[in-house]
């Protein structure tokens, strides 16, 4: 019976069907816009190579670890809570959010320059499709920051154990698709040429 | 997978230091201004190697069997696909 419910479980990914539902549906919007960007550049490669020299290459190396930290310390805090430690996940979830919000305040300065120096979404193809890919995977991680404090919060109330801890992996598998974007982006927007 | 070592290290701790690596790799790529197909090609492997490990690893998709153990590979392939092409045919 348990080895029956274990196949069965392993079935399923982690967390709540409808989030992955959600996450595909996200993936391939994201996918587009990758594609998009990519063929577009064909035509338009000098243009492409000669503004993507402009951007803060540092800033984007800083975002990329402060991602891949974000999502390994929700991985601390999952591995947390199925071992019944409360107090353990609230603090990996609170690391992964202090990550997030050093993303936010990178990202943010970014734009900030980007706005003093005059660039808009009209400047050209490059930043058109830079600010708006940018700008729609930063929204995505104030999303996410949003979910991973909402199940911070539950867990600090002991909302959750080593048996039912769904809300965690929901919240999880979230914020590992934020990370999974960005993990393209960057070397596409950034770095190859 | 966060349970078993490997020199007391976990290995959801390896998968961490291998991608955080192979970020900086990719990071130092850019900042020598290394262009051309090749590079490009393997900038993008790298950011497919760690999009996978996300989805094995971090995501837990490594144990899933059936339909949701392949979205995210299928997924790391299309736009994989694409921007390959784009950047083959650009030369």
């Amino acid at each position: 019976m348990q080895v029956e419910a274990t196949i069965e479980s392993n079935r399923f990914p982690p967390g709540d069907l409808a989030i992955w539902v959600f996450i595909l549906a996200e993936l391939a919007a994201f996918a587009a816009f990758f594609g998009a960007y990519a063929f577009t550049r064909m035509k338009n490669v000098e243009l492409f190579n000669h503004y993507q020299s402009t951007l803060d290459s540092d800033a984007a190396l800083i975002n990329t670890f402060a991602l891949i930290t974000s999502s390994y310390f929700v991985v601390r805090a999952v591995a947390s809570i199925r071992e019944d430690d409360s107090r353990g996940c609230v603090r990996w979830l609170m690391a992964a959010l202090t990550m997030g919000a050093l993303f936010l305040v990178v990202k943010g300065h970014e734009y900030v320059h980007h706005i003093e120096a005059g660039i808009r979404l009209s400047t050209n193809t490059f930043y058109m499709f830079y600010l708006s890919l940018t700008f729609f995977h930063f929204m995505h991680v104030i999303m996410g920051m949003v979910i991973l404090a909402a199940v911070a919060v539950k867990a600090s109330k002991g909302g959750y154990n080593d048996r039912e801890h769904t809300g965690v992996e929901t919240g999880a598998s979230y914020w590992h698709m934020v990370d999974l974007v960005w993990l393209i982006l960057f070397p596409l927007v950034y770095i190859m040429r | 997978m966060t349970g078993r070592t490997t020199f007391g290290i976990r290995a959801c701790t390896w998968v961490w230091l291998i991608m955080m690596g192979l970020t900086l790799t990719t990071y130092l790529i850019g900042q020598f201004s290394l262009g051309g197909l090749g590079v490009s090609l393997t900038v993008l492997a790298f950011a497919l190697i760690k999009g996978q490990m996300v989805g094995d690893y971090f995501m837990g998709l490594k144990r899933i069997r059936g339909f949701w153990r392949w979205p995210v590979s299928l997924w790391l392939f299309l736009p994989g696909g694409l921007i390959g092409v784009a950047f083959t045919l650009v030369g």
